[in-house]
């Protein structure tokens, strides 16, 4: 019960950060591998906010919300929209936004210098809940409800919103978009913004979880986030949930019974079989080839 | 001098090795990440089965572990590749991926590997031997760069859809590619570890693969120096720092990765961009031979006997999710025939050709062509029985020149000279100049001979649909399928296409087309064929169809609806191209209007000829 409420936390977060991920990609079919980058920011700033200036945790969670999505904007802005219509903008989209990344990482080192950083003691309350015999604390609560709030307003607004139908509109064809009056470059940078948003989100909430937070804290998650969204299906926002919480499940146990220096195996080893039985994802869309 | 700088440079060999293994990869369009892995295991299983130094001089066991590393990478290559070849982009960037995680995590657990702590290896790496290695390499993909080969991967590419109707095997030309990206990196790992002197499975962690790909994605991952000039850049723009004074810290990676940034966002084509590109143009066209001997370099296809059957279509059909794009159709071409396939948008032309050419598989019914029943057969197979097509919208190689786009088409008939331009055999130049030949002949039959430099990105419209026959008849099919050829030309040009269909079947070719220009269909084709909701409503000689009510019903409609004159098949018949030449040509546009005499189009208000 403990390792099954463990597995849903940790999967909870994964799932907040490959949401933002896998946005961007169902969109305009490009990763954005800054989103490591900004997860390991935003975690620096939300505690530099609790610690300096002196703001509760959830004071800061709002802040850095608004942190993840200006730099999402700038992301968009410095590596992604000037390669719009190059041959190679595929692979060359992918070096732009390591490059960026690794920018921010640098400026992330000039800042805070290269040490771990952690929450002053005492940011959160020890409340502590006994739920079917396991315990569970009131941060691992919030981190929980913060990311199903999240991903429910999300779903709401891909789902029903105008913004959201232009959203989808981009997704489905940007030129036909584009021609119905739609403002693909202004959808672009929203979804870039609510993207980034969300990762920074989930970069507070891990710190919080681990109560650490490094420079490289993000490319550890951004191979789970890889694995994440291809498990649930590349662009689909109820996929990457799902396939974040049973990486989440799938970890904690494998540390349980197989012992915690195989924990990576069995994540990429469930990518690996995923990909090959059902290379669309758990809940992706073949897409089919025209000539 | 050079000794000063042998650390550095000696790096700059290694990352250019690295590099390499991405870019063989690249050419063909395929974005892997487990280059890592396959360096790991070979560095790790090289040094573990090498001999040790003492026993026989130094330079033997860093030998035997290269060839132990690269035949181990090789392996990981084809084991990895034979169940992931079929995925594309990013899904194959991560499975490749989550094998080099896997590949780490259980070295990392592993007693043979020394585990976290690594193995101690002695350093027999020099500078010069990291050089030589390179020289070797690149030497080996400058070489692949204009052979069949390389022209096969460069066109899968740029359009995987038209390289398999080209005849090129795609599976194989990617796994080949794979497993040479696998014996490369195998080569790295090994020489890496021979340097270094302790290797840890954490030295080819993710951070390692994302910088393999990095240099050779800024070198350019079109030309074959592209992977030096980006291991160059990667490796001396911190060396430069250090030599001017910037502090250690934080300044270095930003302003390195700032360089990256600039140079991916203002040199699309990376660092190799800025070397000039030499352009082939035909060297001695020829001149004198238009459709003369055939070289005996390439291989001559027999064409069927006039008469007997190329196509067989008994019942064929195709449904899509419950929707009958074609039904139950009969179908018999023999050779000599040219036959055109009309009918209003939507009727299912472009299905049935997509069958017969073998890229859909039939759901009912069974097709027979040139001896081969499509549907179960690979489209690669389908084009070496010697059926070769055009689509609808363009399918070019666009980042290839003309006379390279030409070259692809010939892929069938030209032999491999990959391995004897290796070795610089004069018979590989000797096919490559009739490859050539053949190429120029085609480009002057469809009148681009001019263009051939050029690249097909950068052709008109009608040009390109031009370069695609060149491109279908640099196959020497004996069956050419043409699916609207003459969409976006003017009625000249339509002429011009008119008389070349007409002078390929006297060759003794075949062809089919799908045209909207009844006009010229019924100029051109010795019968016609005609198509509504999937089936076929007419079939006969083109004074046979200009009389059917039913054609004409299908067009415009009944007689109650509007009034029609008759005199629509005079007039089309009287005018090939399909109009007054005074008026609008017969385009796209001009079908928007119902009643032109030419075009016999029903309205339509989609255009046909966006891309």
């Amino acid at each position: 019960m403990q390792q099954l409420l463990n597995g849903i936390f940790i999967g909870s977060i994964y799932a907040l950060f490959a949401i933002g991920f896998t946005l961007v990609f169902g969109i305009l079919d490009r990763l954005n591998l800054a989103h490591p980058a900004v997860f390991a920011a935003s975690a620096f700033v939300g505690i530099e906010l609790v610690e300096r200036v002196g703001l509760s945790l959830w004071a800061a969670l709002p802040i850095v919300f608004l942190f993840g999505a200006a730099l999402g904007l700038v992301i968009e802005r410095l590596a992604f929209r000037p390669l719009k219509g190059r041959a190679d903008a595929h692979f060359a989209g992918l070096i732009s936004s390591i490059a960026l990344a690794g920018m921010i990482i640098a400026l992330l080192q000039w800042r805070y210098g290269p040490d771990t950083r952690r929450f002053p003691a005492g940011s959160f309350p020890g409340t502590r809940f006994d739920v079917g015999g396991a315990q569970v604390t009131l941060v691992q609560v919030v981190i929980l409800a913060v990311s199903l709030a999240l991903m429910v307003g999300l779903t709401y607004m891909v789902t029903k919103t105008r913004l959201g139908r232009g959203m989808r509109a981009v997704a489905e064809n940007p030129a036909a978009a584009r021609v119905l009056g739609v403002n693909v470059d202004r959808i672009t940078a929203v979804t870039f913004a609510i993207s980034s948003a969300l990762g920074a989100v989930a970069g507070v909430l891990f710190a919080i979880n681990v109560n650490t937070a490094q420079l490289g804290m993000g490319s550890a998650i951004e191979l789970k986030g890889l694995a994440v969204i291809i498990v649930g299906g590349m662009g689909s926002l109820p996929g990457a949930l799902i396939g974040g919480l049973v990486l989440g499940l799938a970890e904690v146990f494998a540390v349980q019974y197989i012992g915690s220096s195989w924990r990576d195996v069995i994540a990429f080893g469930l990518l690996f079989i995923i990909l090959l039985l059902r290379p669309q994802g758990l809940l992706g869309a073949r897409k089919v080839r025209e000539v | 001098m050079l000794l000063e700088y042998a650390t550095p440079l000696t790096f700059v060999a290694l990352g250019a090795i690295f590099a390499y293994s991405f870019y063989a990869v690249l050419i063909a369009g395929q974005l892997s990440l487990g280059q890592a892995g396959f360096a790991s295991l070979a560095a790790f299983s090289g040094v573990a089965l090498a001999p040790e130094r003492t026993e026989i001089g130094d330079v033997t066991p860093l030998l035997v572990a290269i060839v132990i590393g690269m035949a181990v990478g090789a392996l990981a290559a084809i084991v990895l590749g034979l169940p992931t070849m079929h995925l594309r982009g990013v899904f194959l960037a991560i499975a490749t991926l989550g094998f080099a995680e896997a590949v780490r995590v259980v070295l990392l657990n592993s007693e043979w590997t020394g585990g976290a702590q690594g193995l101690a290896v002695p350093r027999i790496l020099t500078l010069g031997m990291a050089w030589t290695a390179l020289a070797v390499v690149a030497y080996w993909f400058w070489r692949m760069g204009r052979s069949r080969y390389g022209r096969a991967l460069e066109a899968i590419r740029e359009d995987e859809l038209a390289a398999r109707s080209m005849g090129i095997d795609v599976g194989r030309h990617r796994l080949a590619a794979f497993v040479t990206s696998g014996a490369v990196a195998g080569l790295y790992g090994v020489l890496f570890a021979y340097y270094v002197r302790l290797i840890a499975p954490n030295d080819f962690d993710f951070g390692a693969a994302v910088e393999g790909l990095v240099t050779a994605v800024v070198g350019g991952s079109t030309m074959f120096l592209g992977p030096l000039l980006g291991s160059g850049f990667q490796t001396m723009v911190p060396e430069i720092q250090r030599a001017v004074g910037v502090e250690a810290g934080w300044i270095r990676p930003f302003l390195a990765s700032l360089l990256l940034l600039v140079v991916i966002l203002f040199l699309p084509g990376g660092l190799a961009s800025l070397l000039p590109r030499r352009t082939r143009m035909p060297a001695s066209a020829g001149g004198t031979d238009d459709d003369g001997d055939r070289p005996a370099h390439l291989a001559a296809r027999r064409h069927p006997a006039t008469g007997e059957t190329v196509v067989a279509l008994d019942g064929l059909g195709k449904e899509y999710g419950g929707v009958h794009a074609v039904r139950d159709i009969h179908l018999e071409v023999r050779s000599g025939e040219v036959v055109g396939l009309i009918g209003p948008n939507g009727a299912g032309k472009t299905t049935l050709v997509n069958m017969i050419s073998g890229l859909v598989p039939p759901s009912s019914g069974r097709a027979t062509v040139l001896g081969v029943t499509v549907g179960r057969t690979p489209v690669h197979k389908v084009a070496a029985a010697g059926v070769s097509r055009t689509f609808q919208h363009s399918k070019l190689f666009n980042r290839l020149s003309a006379l390279e786009n030409v070259l692809v088409g010939g892929h069938l008939v030209s032999r491999p000279t990959f391995l004897r331009r290796l070795l610089w055999l004069p018979s590989a130049r000797r096919d490559e100049q009739a490859a050539l030949e053949q190429a120029a002949r085609c480009l002057r039959r469809v009148g681009l001979a001019d263009a051939a430099g050029t690249r097909a990105s950068a052709l008109s419209y009608g040009d390109q649909r031009r370069l695609e026959i060149a491109r279908a008849l640099a196959s020497e099919p004996s069956l050419l399928i043409l699916d609207e050829p003459a969409a976006g030309m003017n009625h000249v040009e339509a002429a011009k296409l008119s008389a070349l269909i007409t002078s390929l079947a006297a060759d003794g070719l075949t062809i089919l087309f799908i045209e909207h220009n009844v006009g010229m269909v019924l100029e051109t084709c010795t019968r016609v064929v005609v198509l509504n909701f999937g089936e076929v409503i007419a079939s006969g000689t083109p004074e046979e169809i200009a009389a059917d009510p039913a054609v004409i019903e299908a067009y415009l409609g009944t007689e109650d609806d509007e009034p029609v004159t008759g005199s629509i098949a005079e007039g089309t018949l009287a005018d090939p191209t399909g109009g007054d030449p005074d008026e609008t040509p017969p385009d796209a546009v001009t079908n928007v209007r119902p009643g032109a005499a030419g075009t016999l189009e029903p309205p339509d208000t989609t255009p046909r000829n966006a891309t």
